[in-house]
């Protein structure tokens, strides 16, 4: 087994092998994953609403309207205005659900969903059904299409323009999931490279391996902890990304 | 490695509805509790911050009003005190006027009771002196002296003057 096998056995999703009637069902390692993220965060959100009795739940749901304003008065209002009230639940629960996917790799026998394209792919796809709603929703079909056509573009650049931002819009959507998993993996696949330098120089020489293991295990350190920021910085540059170009197509230029 | 890039259509939808079910029932049982006790008391304060600005707004009119009401009450009370200082300055004249008037009065009375008892006394001083020229003149007769007797007899009523 090389090295790149390994990384990508550590990396990669690995279906459980279920299936139904014969149907494969995509029970996977990442699916369960994002199963157990969305239990633990249902059951515990619907604990904290209802927990206004105790003090500790009084103190977690000051925690949760604390972080429910925090979405709402910096990244929804600011970039939808008050028509994106009514998203406000999408956006926390979007939010919270990429930072536990992100942090759950932390957690040992549990991998980082959001490393999976198809994870990324699907939030974004979900992002993407957020922003069409709100431009159809504030604008109407055709006034929706309007809005990828700059006001004062000459008639002739119309066939040129349109296109264009229509493809940017996806693209837009695209780059959203690719960022997503791009940056929990890189993150992943460095945590394993700096494992590996351990092994990897061992072989060569089994005092070099126990040499390189303070400087591999410090770096590792400074790697985890970068990955705990990591994880809240793209959590919240998805959600912020979401509501800025959803925000872009209610209020059209 | 390749695939990594790979996409799982079974995740993908799988992820698809976990997330969009997870948004729906977080909705149901979290955030609109959440979000409705949180925007309640937000309109709350909005509300106390606004009577209390409007209760401030009321202060300070209400204050300019006294304000007001005491700068005309100060002024009042100045042009008060000035007319009972005038009144006490035409009083403390008018009494000055009078006293010296009683004063003027009641020397003019003394004087002219002084004048009365003086002519008086000059009245009777006169009618003394009559007498007792009258007694010496009736003396110098009634014994016939010589002139060394009158003279001494006269001497003796001019001592007798002197000595009254």
């Amino acid at each position: 087994m090389d090295v790149a096998e390994i990384i990508a056995h550590h990396i990669l999703d690995h279906n459980w092998g279920l299936s139904l009637g014969g149907f494969s069902l995509p029970i996977t390692t990442h699916s369960v994953t994002l199963l157990a993220v969305s239990l633990f965060l249902l059951s515990t959100l619907a604990w904290i609403s209802h927990a206004r009795t105790s003090r500790a739940g009084r103190l977690l749901t000051t925690l949760a309207e604390e972080y429910i304003t925090f979405i709402r008065d910096s990244l929804v209002l600011p970039n939808m205005g008050t028509e994106g009230r009514g998203f406000l639940p999408y956006f926390c629960t979007l939010f919270l659900f990429i930072l536990f996917t992100n942090l759950a790799g932390m957690i040992p026998e549990m991998k980082t969903a959001t490393s999976n394209i198809s994870v990324t792919a699907a939030l974004a796809l979900c992002s993407g059904g957020v922003i069409l709603y709100s431009g159809l929703r504030y604008h109407g079909v055709i006034g929706f299409l309007k809005g990828f056509v700059p006001s004062g573009t000459p008639v002739w650049l119309v066939p040129l323009i349109f296109p264009l931002e229509v493809i940017s819009t996806v693209i837009k959507v695209c780059v959203l999931a690719i960022r997503l998993f791009a940056n929990m993996l890189s993150g992943h696949m460095v945590l394993l490279c700096l494992l590996l330098i351990i092994f990897i120089v061992g072989k060569m020489h089994i005092a070099a391996g126990v040499g390189a293991l303070v400087p591999a295990m410090g770096l590792e350190i400074f790697m985890t902890c970068l990955e705990l920021l990591v994880a809240f910085l793209q959590a919240y540059v998805f959600t912020l990304l979401t509501a800025i170009f959803a925000g872009s197509v209610i209020h059209t230029h | 490695m390749e695939d990594l890039l790979k996409p799982d259509y079974g995740v993908m939808i799988l992820t698809i509805c976990n997330f969009l079910l997870l948004v729906y029932l977080l909705k149901r049982f979290a955030w609109d509790g959440l979000i409705g006790a949180l925007e309640k008391r937000e309109q709350q304060i909005a509300d106390d911050k606004r009577q209390a600005q409007q209760a401030r707004e009321d202060a300070e009119e209400l204050k300019k009003q006294l304000d007001d009401r005491l700068a005309g009450l100060s002024q009042e009370a100045a042009k008060k005190m000035a007319e009972a200082v005038q009144l006490g300055v035409s009083q403390r004249d008018q009494l000055l006027a009078d006293a010296k008037e009683q004063a003027d009065r009641f020397l003019a009375q003394a004087k002219a009771q002084i004048e009365a008892e003086k002519n008086q006394a000059l009245a009777d001083v006169r009618n003394e002196v009559v007498q007792t020229a009258m007694l010496a003149a009736e003396k110098i007769i009634r014994q016939q002296i010589d002139d060394n007797t009158a003279q001494q007899a006269v001497q003796r009523v001019l001592t007798e003057i002197k000595k009254k």
